[in-house]
């Protein structure tokens, strides 16, 4: 049977994705390499740190079989950080996503270079870029923020920096601030006129959330201003790119 | 192991993702993609597919043989095994069902040029071939029968309308830039440009953001 959803990822869809973010491990017992489908996974040695995908390390922590280090930006002060970056310094725009994993260059010290996979053709995104492992940067929200937190909130709360409630309480404030942030941007789509809009540093569950609304607002304003559209492009080509501001008011939108 | 992959180990700058890692992070990108885009997407290319349901085959084989040994130690591995099975089995089938919805829905417009034609794989087509056929066969018993003869194509272009039915190439799209890259779309009341960032987050018409996905510089979310 065809799939019944409509086009964009749901929220179930986007949790799923969240799961093959990597975190980092301390595991409890002894543990061999398993040949997986995505390749082998480390070997775990009690103490050592091993980097697994989340629902690998959800399936160990609910076993008892290890620790989930929990990733620096879920720390409450780099929680407290960011929710005061964005009410604070930054009330119109969500706040910047990680920057992009690197490290340092030994044929130049001193400097660092953008870790860079060689024989791939495109850059990494979000699920698989490190960023919800204990090496990730504090202060800083990554694509899968919400669902991430979520997890290792429900499934391993006792091995939380601090207490679960407090996170929780923390997490709750940042995503009514961002709530908030999302629901302001759907007043700039109203004038959706240039065709264009960027949401730097929205997390994949917001996305999820408005991703109806928003696409129907934009194919909406589209299909109403079809003709006006039409008619300033065949204005633009008859008269060499002259702009008119005319098409505006007749819009009324 | 020998000592190049001793050393590549601890070299911090070589990074070389496996080829099953790579597998995994291209089905999910084109998942993702196919479940996000108005029209249908071309078949991966270099036979990711079908690797990687060469490699589900041989992973259920390997469960069934485990199955056989119940030792406490390898039960722990095998439920492993088996959970991260049935997920590159719902990435799969995710992916191939939001794919024929598609084919269903535009049938005859994916059928109509050579350029459509080359985007479906093999089993695609032949499915979509067929489909079409039955449909138009059981119209043609049903009702076209007892139309003039000049009426019963399906897919007439008389009038400068046609009857193929197209998926709207201008709908509205997220995408993630990849790379620092100039960004162009077209609106109602003007065409904008920006100077987009790395991982910057753009609604913008697919037909605007096909360009830069087709080349790598931007990914559907």
């Amino acid at each position: 049977m065809a799939l019944p959803l409509p086009p964009g990822l749901n929220h179930a869809e986007v949790a799923f994705l969240a799961e093959m973010e990597m975190v980092t491990v301390v595991p409890r017992q002894r543990l061999e390499s398993i040949n997986l489908l995505s390749g082998q996974t480390p070997p775990l040695r009690p103490p050592h740190r091993a980097e697994l995908p989340l629902w690998l390390a959800l399936l160990l922590k609910k076993q008892r079989r290890a620790n989930i280090l929990p990733p620096p930006w879920l720390h409450p002060s780099s929680l407290a950080e960011i929710i005061h970056r964005e009410t604070k310094e930054d009330p119109v725009t969500f706040s910047a996503p990680p920057p992009p994993p690197s490290h340092a260059n030994p044929h130049d010290p001193g400097t660092a270079r953008r870790v860079r996979d060689a024989d791939a053709d495109a850059n990494l995104a979000p699920p698989f870029l490190p960023s919800c492992t204990a090496g990730a940067p504090a202060g800083y929200l990554p694509y899968h923020w919400l669902e991430v937190a979520e997890a290792l909130l429900t499934h391993a709360g006792d091995d939380m920096a601090a207490p679960a409630g407090d996170v929780r309480s923390l997490l709750r404030d940042l995503v009514e601030v961002r709530a908030a942030k999302m629901r302001s941007s759907t007043s700039a789509l109203e004038g959706f006129g240039g065709g264009l809009m960027s949401l730097r540093g929205v997390g994949a569950m917001e996305l999820a959330e408005s991703r109806g609304f928003v696409l129907g607002v934009v194919d909406g304003v589209r299909k109403i201003g079809a003709s006006a559209e039409a008619a300033r492009r065949e204005e633009e080509e008859l008269g060499g790119g002259r702009e008119d501001d005319e098409s505006d008011e007749d819009m009324g939108i | 192991m020998d000592i190049d992959d001793i050393l590549r180990e601890v070299d911090p700058t070589f990074h070389s993702v496996p080829r099953e890692k790579r597998d995994l992070q291209d089905l999910t990108r084109a998942w993702v993609a196919e479940r996000s885009a108005p029209e249908l997407l071309p078949w991966p290319a270099g036979g990711l597919f079908e690797r990687i349901n060469d490699n589900i085959k041989r992973q259920i084989e390997k469960v069934e043989e485990m199955t056989g040994d119940m030792d406490p130690k390898t039960n722990f591995v095998l439920i492993v095994i088996q959970t991260e099975l049935e997920r590159f089995k719902f990435l799969v089938r995710s992916y191939l069902r939001a794919r024929i919805a598609k084919i269903d829905r535009h049938t005859l417009h994916y059928l109509s040029t050579d350029d459509l034609r080359a985007r479906l794989s093999e089993m695609e087509l032949a499915y979509a071939t067929r489909h079409q056929a039955l449909l138009h066969n059981h119209y043609l018993s049903s009702f076209l029968s007892s139309f003039p003869p000049a009426l019963q194509n399906l897919n007439d272009t008389a009038g400068n309308i046609s009857m193929i039915d197209a998926p709207d190439l201008d709908a509205a799209v997220f995408i993630r830039l990849l790379e620092d890259t100039v960004v162009q779309g077209r609106g109602v009341d003007a065409d904008g440009e920006m100077d987009g960032r790395e991982s910057d987050i753009v609604i913008l018409r697919w037909s605007d953001a096909k360009p830069l996905v087709e080349a790598g510089r931007a990914e559907l979310v």
